[in-house]
């Protein structure tokens, strides 16, 4: 039998009643104390905390605008190993931000010699014969 | 905590339309209802804190804090969970208050020279007795509330728990369980061992 579903027994009931009779007895100051604790507390549950509920109202469309975004960005980017034109555009713009803000770099793109480089890089390698 | 933050919150809208320092009448109803129950409950809570904390002042601030994070946190809830959530918070809060007690009490003991503290002395007005006579029922509850707060104060904290949400607070099991955050079969072993020990301690209790 558990004494907390069935019927309260008379030594509960007691107990009750003594345990009410000490809670009548709390003093004017602690009651004076906890009413003005109450008012604090309510007041704390006021318009501040309304705002913060508004701002979660628009979670779930603040939400999906960032998944269509990043769908977007997907579909554009295409298979492994593909950049998008979008990607691409995005990178080739940060590299020419980086030359633009160093001037020995800048001063490479003048002086851009591009048949020499590749005919340097087509010749064959003389260490790795002689190693051989 | 976890089994309240799944609940649904029909009055998480409320008010969602207007400007932010004009109330709503839906609002003002609301902060109307929660300053009723927490009316409702606060005696009791500071009782029951109270008994736990066996300090005044530990037991205002632990019944102060629950209130501010019941309104803070969860005053868009039904206010039929308000209960059991208040009271759960407010267990968390003395079950804090016990912990850094204890740690404090640790680092106390260690110090080679402490002073008394004056906020523990006991206020000579409010010890002082009343001039005034007071008859043979008030002589009886006065023992009996003291003996029944002594044999409750000697429980396990749990089980002094779990009787004063039962018996004072009148919470149901399932309320009692949700604020002890504990099972149902859990309360119930609670709450029996707790009303045998107080019946082997204070016999046949009368008023």
């Amino acid at each position: 039998m558990s004494p907390v579903t069935s019927p309260l027994t008379d030594f509960e009931r007691n107990a009750r009643a003594v345990l009410e009779e000490s809670v009548a007895r709390i003093d004017a100051r602690t009651r004076s104390r906890l009413n003005q604790a109450r008012q604090l507390a309510v007041d704390s549950a006021g318009p501040r905390h309304r705002r913060w509920w508004r701002t979660f109202a628009f979670m779930p469309a603040g939400a999906v605008a960032a998944a269509l975004v990043l769908a977007v960005l997907l579909w554009h980017r295409g298979p492994a190993g593909h950049e998008s034109p979008l990607l691409e555009g995005r990178i080739t713009g940060v590299e020419d931000m980086d030359l633009l803000a160093d001037a020995d770099g800048l001063d490479l793109v003048e002086g851009w010699d591009g048949p020499f480089y590749e005919w340097a890089a087509d010749q064959p390698d003389p260490n790795a014969q002689s190693e051989s | 905590m976890s089994e309240f933050a799944t609940l649904a919150s029909p009055y998480s809208m409320l008010a969602a339309s207007h400007g932010d320092v004009d109330l709503t009448d839906e609002a003002k109803t609301r902060s109307r209802a929660l300053n009723q129950f927490l009316a409702g409950v606060e005696l009791k809570a500071f009782k029951i804190a109270q008994m736990a904390l066996r300090h005044e002042d530990d037991a205002l601030d632990a019944v102060q804090d629950a209130m501010l994070q019941l309104a803070r946190a969860y005053a868009d809830r039904p206010a039929p969970e308000w209960k059991p959530l208040f009271y759960r918070i407010l267990e968390n809060r003395i079950r804090d208050m016990q912990r850094r007690r204890t740690v404090r009490g640790r680092v106390i003991a260690w110090l080679p020279f402490r002073g008394e503290e004056d906020e523990d002395e006991p206020d000579p007005i409010s010890q002082a007795p009343s001039p005034e006579p007071q008859p043979v029922r008030r002589l009886e509850l006065d023992e009996a509330v003291g003996a029944l707060q002594k044999a409750l104060e000697e429980l396990p904290r749990r089980q002094q728990q779990a009787f004063m949400l039962r018996t004072l607070e009148g919470l149901d099991v399932a309320g009692t369980a949700a604020a002890m955050g504990c099972s149902e079969g859990s309360v119930k072993t609670h709450y029996f061992r707790a009303v045998q020990a107080l019946r082997a301690q204070l016999g046949d209790f009368y008023v």
